[in-house]
This record gives structure tokens, C-alpha cells and sequence, in this order.
């Protein structure tokens, strides 16, 4: 059934079922970088597995799955008959280095592509600093 | 999580001609189960077979614990079957069809009938055979839905919808498959159905399945790696599980399927190279098994 979803982080996230990442990795990506980041702070409540399916059109088993490993992480919490939370953090950000570990795997991919373009790290670091620059 | 439909060794010859070869496999309540294979890869006879429309040669299935040959009306009637080819009364018109299921019916849910007449956009008034072939397929779903079966069984549904009509159906599915006790089983050659709403995949291919499982462990155990090396690779790598390789001088794309991101590091330094992992989609998962 549809039904509007009023919680609002239900729509925060970005998830492709297409993509070869499972999609219980992509929103478990995404919380541990939103979290790490502050745009989810701690407290914040998150949307039931059943909306989010509903808001995706996935299956809701992914999503719960995705949700039991960040409780397992300590990212969030599960209260009692009201909606999950993101757990109050040891420290609110990250490490950097730890912050920089979630970015890992893309890098990986980024350095492949340069080498394969025979592109120096310079060309690199030089585009990045200007595409977070423009982003926000 | 009881079982609801499983199968022993099933095969299946017409003539001399072999549809199905030794499948085993188990359904559990409360998942969303997509078979996948190519057309005549013999999905909609497994189907059949697992629904006792039609005997196996060799090999036995059961659903609810019931042999599928002697199926008792109480199991039959926790059934939705959708057909691929639907079965429909071309004379009459869509509301003659669906009062006249509905009171063959031990139960009938009016009200769920009601709302997805409307949001599904289903012309009642008109005669059946006059209906385009999405509105036969839907009105066809809607059929096997009014009973609220516990285990849904659909033969390539939504296959004739268009995107809008398609999702829709896909909600609906979802909406099943968040009740525990329901049981979704359907055949299908679309993959980005497929990729949404199932939990769990059985890939069929020539009569026998290729792979069973969960969609994220298959997502996550057949990978593609790009090999950069830095010195011309040996023509077999001691990996095991390899789907497909193609090796060029230094460089290798190799499939595999029971990957585990512990085997890079290893890898990397029995080759001396650096790998990348490149995690496909099921589409390319499917062509890559049939490769």
C-alpha cells in the first residue's frame, strides 16, 4: 500500500538496485558516512524497514539486514516499540583516517581509471579540490 | 521459517526431450523467490511440476508439506496461482470474472479487490476479450490475489505492463513480502524486477539450476577482477571458480564466482599485480553464468 512516508530521512538515501553492490551495502554505506559526517546526528530517528522498501521499491529483507549490521556496528539503536536511532557516538566525527577508510573502496577504482588514462596523482588531487570546491 | 514448497532430484522428459534435470530445492515462508533463465530455460515447467499440474519423471515436490500430485483443497486453497497465458472468459466482463472467482472462493477479500481495481486502472465493464494485454495480465493478478494466498505463484507476471502499471504491481508484492507468513514465488526474464523485489534467486539454465541463493551473496561471490600485473601473467592462476578469463600479457579480466575480498591481498602477491574488484549487477551476473 502507498502511504505518504513522513519521516523525512527516508528520503536521504540513494539506492540502485541495479548496481552490482548489494543493496544492504549501499545503505549501510551511506548511514556510516552520513553518521561519521554529522548529517545524521545522534538521536536522529530512522525511517521503519517497511518504509524505506516502500520508498524503494526493494525488498524489505535487504533493508533489515542493512539496519541489524549498523545496530551490530553500535550506529544505531533499536528502542523498544518506537523507531530505530542513530546511537550516540564515542566521538562525534571519525578519525579522519577512519573517515577516509569508508572512501577506500572508491579510490581504488578512481587510481585503476587514472592508470589506465595514464593520468599523474596531480592531475587528480587538482580535479578533486575543485569538485569540492563547487559541492557544498 | 517453515518450508512451503521444496523439491527432491525433479526431472522432466517430454518425448526424448529433457526440460528439467535434477532440481532440488527449498522455498521458506516469508521470502520473495525469483527464477531466472532464459526463454525455454524450462522455468514454466518447474513451475507446473512444483504445483502438480504436471508429474515429474523422476524426483518428487511438495508444497506446505503436501506431495504436489495430492494436493489437499485446505493447500490448494493457500495457493494464487498466475498463469503466463491467462485464463480468462473472453465473453464476459471483468467484474462478471471477478464475482464469479470470488464465490468459487473459501475467502474473498472485497476490499483489497476494490483498491487495486482502482489504483491498477482495470476497466470492469468492458468484455474481457476487448481488454489490452496489460489489463488482461492485471486483472489476471488480481484474480490469484482476492484469496490472500500464503504462497503467490506467478509465471512471468507483469511481463505485458508498462513501467507505471509495473511498478505499482511490484508494490504490491512488497506489500506481501513484508508479512512473514506470505510466500512469493514467481518466474522471470526481467532482471530489474527481479534485482527489487526478490530476496532470493534461482538461476535455471537448460533445465538445471545454475546457482540458488541470496541475491546479495550472489552479488557479493561473483565479482569481476581486473588483473594488472607487473609482468606477463601465466596462462592458469590457481584460482578456483573461475566462470570466464581472458588473459593478455600483463593483464587479466577473470569472472569468478565464490569470491571473498580476503582472496585479493593473496592474490596480488602470488601474481605480483593489483587487482580491482568489480562487483556486476545481475544482469551481467545472468550473462556472465551463461557464458
Amino acid at each position: 500500500m502507498t502511504k505518504p512516508n513522513d519521516n523525512p530521512t527516508v528520503r536521504v538515501f540513494v539506492l540502485q538496485p541495479t548496481s552490482g553492490v548489494p543493496i544492504y551495502r549501499q545503505l549501510i554505506d551511506q548511514v556510516r558516512r552520513m553518521v561519521l559526517s554529522g548529517q545524521l546526528p545522534p538521536g536522529t530517528e530512522m525511517p521503519s524497514v517497511r518504509d524505506v522498501a516502500e520508498e524503494y521499491t526493494v525488498n524489505p529483507t535487504t533493508i533489515s539486514k542493512a539496519y541489524s549490521l549498523l545496530e551490530l556496528e553500535g550506529l544505531l539503536q533499536r528502542n523498544r516499540g518506537k523507531p530505530m536511532t542513530v546511537a550516540a557516538l564515542r566521538r562525534r566525527h571519525g578519525a579522519v583516517t577512519n573517515r577516509l577508510k569508508e572512501l577506500e573502496p572508491q579510490i581504488d577504482s578512481l587510481v585503476l581509471a587514472a592508470h589506465q588514462l595514464d593520468l599523474q596523482a596531480s592531475d587528480l588531487i587538482d580535479l578533486i579540490e575543485r569538485k569540492m570546491q563547487e559541492d557544498p | 521459517m517453515n518450508t512451503v514448497v521444496s523439491a527432491a532430484n525433479l526431472s522432466k522428459s517430454i518425448g526424448a526431450k529433457s526440460i528439467l534435470r535434477d532440481i532440488s530445492m527449498e522455498v521458506t515462508s516469508g521470502h520473495v523467490v525469483g527464477i531466472l533463465g532464459k526463454n525455454g530455460a524450462g522455468k514454466t515447467t518447474l513451475l507446473e511440476v512444483l504445483l502438480g499440474f504436471s508429474p515429474p519423471t523422476s524426483g518428487s515436490s511438495s508444497v506446505f508439506g503436501n506431495d504436489s500430485l495430492r494436493l489437499p483443497v485446505h493447500s490448494k486453497q493457500r495457493i494464487g496461482f498466475v498463469p503466463q497465458r491467462d485464463e480468462l472468459i473472453n465473453e464476459i466482463t471483468g467484474a462478471q470474472q471477478l464475482s464469479l472467482i470470488g464465490s468459487l472462493s473459501h475467502r474473498w477479500n472485497g476490499a483489497l479487490i476494490e483498491r487495486l481495481v482502482a489504483s491498477w486502472e482495470i476497466p470492469l465493464n468492458t468484455r474481457i476479450k476487448d481488454l489490452s494485454g496489460g489489463e488482461r495480465q492485471k486483472l489476471s493478478t488480481i484474480l490469484a490475489l482476492g484469496h490472500e494466498p500464503q504462497l503467490l505463484v506467478l509465471d512471468e507476471p507483469a511481463s505485458s505492463l508498462d513501467p507505471i502499471a509495473r511498478r505499482l504491481f511490484l508494490r504490491e508484492i512488497l506489500d506481501i513480502a513484508a508479512d512473514e507468513a506470505r510466500t512469493v514465488l514467481f518466474s522471470t526474464h526481467i532482471v530489474s524486477d527481479l534485482e527489487r523485489v526478490a530476496n532470493r534467486v534461482v538461476i535455471v539454465r537448460e533445465g538445471h539450476i545454475a546457482w540458488a541463493g541470496e541475491l546479495d551473496t550472489l552479488k557479493e561471490t561473483v565479482v569481476r577482477l581486473h588483473v594488472d600485473a607487473r609482468h606477463a601473467l601465466p596462462a592458469a592462476f590457481g584460482l578456483d571458480h573461475v566462470i570466464r578469463q581472458q588473459v593478455a600479457g600483463a593483464r587479466a579480466s577473470i569472472v569468478a564466482s565464490h569470491w571473498h575480498p580476503n582472496l585479493k591481498e593473496e592474490l596480488e602477491q602470488r601474481l605480483d599485480a593489483q587487482i580491482s574488484v568489480e562487483q556486476m549487477g545481475l544482469e551481467d551476473i545472468f550473462v556472465e553464468l551463461h557464458s
